[in-house]
């Protein structure tokens, strides 16, 4: 591993929604050209990592520097900034159903660049051929399907050549084909664009394929985070079990209880509702 | 055991400030934003046919109706004092003055401020408004700003069509079925208004298309939790807006009166 700043700094990053803890004093580093693979079991708050990581959630203690900009510090137009050098790919690839499939991956492009249309039609061609979607620009998003969304949600992503790419589950609810198609393009990406990724993920065959480090998040806590041989070495039993996809041990074991607090503070009574 | 119960006022009337607050802020940023660029026509043009051409019909239909039935009842009410002449000016009298402004505002908020909550509601539980945030555009710009326009100022021309229409459906009452002359209704429908009335009819217009747009997008950017989410957004946005009509009209109209 090289010495260079990290691209991504998570620094002790804790995220609670009402009285539940999502994320609690998560570190992590990812240097340039790194591709890091966020394991973990549903709702252990991968997702709320990656929306701190936009800027789309402010922590609650810690923060996330992004090229070393603190996200969260950070004014609209500054932020803005920061995120048109992130590709995010959401769970559900979230097009824009209003638009056809040119129209989305030329959005950006045409907010953000001064390119002719002329600039823009080649610039959308060669996206969608990276993602293998090519000849689909005039469809709406009803008509593709959930594989063929998240590549076009891909497309999106890639068209202002982002230097990070995010994918939140990419291939969750996919057959395990689709899976290996939207695995092998996040690794084309990742080697056409060398860009720095983190990519979160349930399935373990993609995240061996991807990763240059493994990390685990276990009840709001980044238990472990190493390459992917010394991650299948490591000896905590939830890592092992994990990896054995095993129903028992102590992965779905209830924590234990929180210490009682006297008080809780609220910060926004709708929480209360 | 009072406990509980100042417990659940305390959480309700925070939850009121909360909202309000939430709700100035928002409406802040939307209108700081209009000047702001990129400008969007495309996007812009669509707003302007989905919230004014789009309506006509609902407008024209409605207040044809409306006219007509208060057209009916003038009718009725002063040929009990034989003071049936009168029936046309109190008619052009309340069509311009409330009526149509407010019968306009009122249908818009439930065709067009119901749609601004269910789209946007839909594209917040679908996370395509975090998607725009992701591609660096503010959504409160994007979104807020083409509905905001169109609606502000297309509100004030259907209000005028209205005018017209209810012109039209008095002039169908009192003249075609009661008899009256054609050529008195016509002075008659103007006798008790000025130009200011229009003015005024117009301003309304104007600030119902406003609530309308910002309370619509706000209730839709603001939706949480799934389908039943999106479900209630619409008609929150309705009942909300529709209120807010009602109430800022009696304002209006006392202080743009006097």
């Amino acid at each position: 591993m090289n010495d260079t700043a990290p691209v991504i700094d998570v620094v002790n990053l804790s995220k609670a929604f009402g009285p539940k803890v999502v994320l609690s004093n998560v570190n992590l580093q990812v240097r340039e050209g790194e591709s890091l693979v966020v394991l973990g079991g549903s709702g252990t708050g991968k997702t709320v990592l990656l929306r701190n990581i936009m800027g789309l959630l402010e922590p609650d203690s810690g923060h996330v520097a992004i090229e070393g900009k603190i996200v969260h510090q950070l004014d609209r137009e500054g932020l803005f900034e920061v995120r048109k050098a992130i590709g995010m790919c959401f769970q559900m690839a979230a097009l824009f159903d209003s638009m056809t499939v040119f129209e989305n991956v030329a959005f950006a492009l045409r907010r953000h660049t001064g390119m002719t249309e002329a600039e823009i039609v080649d610039r959308v061609d060669e996206c969608l051929s990276m993602v293998g979607m090519k000849g689909t620009q005039a469809l709406k998003p009803a008509e593709l399907s959930g594989g063929m969304k998240r590549r076009v949600g891909f497309a999106r992503a890639i068209a202002l050549k982002p230097r990070i790419l995010l994918f939140d589950e990419p291939t969750t609810g996919l057959d395990p084909v689709m899976t290996d198609v939207i695995g092998r393009i996040i690794l084309d990406l990742k080697h056409e664009l060398g860009v720095t990724s983190i990519t979160i993920t349930h399935d373990l065959k993609s995240a061996f394929e991807i990763a240059d480090r493994i990390a685990l998040i276990f009840r709001g806590e980044c238990i472990a985070c190493e390459p992917p041989d010394a991650f299948k070495q490591n000896p905590n039993p939830v890592v092992q079990q994990f990896l054995r996809g095993d129903a028992d041990g102590p992965f779905l074991q209830d924590p234990p209880p929180p210490k009682r607090a006297l008080a809780r503070v609220v910060h926004n009574p709708l929480q209360l509702l | 055991m009072l406990t509980p119960l100042f417990e659940r006022i305390g959480t309700h009337v925070l939850r009121i400030f909360d909202q309000a607050g939430d709700f100035a802020v928002i409406s802040g940023r939307a209108i700081a934003a209009v000047p702001r660029r990129p400008f969007d026509p495309q996007n812009l043009a669509k707003q302007f046919l989905a919230v004014g051409v789009n309506s006509i019909p609902v407008v024209l239909l409605t207040s044809l109706a409306v006219s007509m039935v208060f057209a009916v009842q003038l009718a009725y009410g002063f040929k009990q004092f034989q003071a049936e002449g009168l029936a046309a000016q109190v008619n052009g009298l309340a069509i311009v003055r409330e009526l149509a402004p407010v019968i306009t505002g009122l249908m818009m908020a439930g065709r067009v401020g119901s749609a601004m909550a269910a789209e946007l509601g839909t594209m917040q539980v679908t996370e395509q408004i975090d998607a725009l945030e992701c591609l660096a555009t503010d959504p409160v710009h994007y979104l807020f700003v083409p509905r905001l326009l169109a609606s502000a100022l297309m509100l004030p021309l259907l209000t005028a069509f209205s005018i017209w229409i209810g012109y039209w459906g008095g002039y169908f009452l009192l003249v075609g079925v009661e008899g009256q002359s054609a050529t008195i209704y016509a002075s008659d429908f103007y006798k008790l208004l000025a130009t200011r009335d229009l003015g005024i009819a117009l301003t309304k217009g104007f600030v119902f298309g406003v609530i309308i747009a910002l309370v619509g997008c706000w209730r839709g950017y603001r939706t949480r939790g799934g389908a039943e989410g999106v479900g209630n957004a619409p008609t929150s946005s309705v009942v909300t807006s529709s209120l807010w009509i009602l109430i800022s009209d009696f304002f209006l109209t006392k202080l743009l009166l006097v």
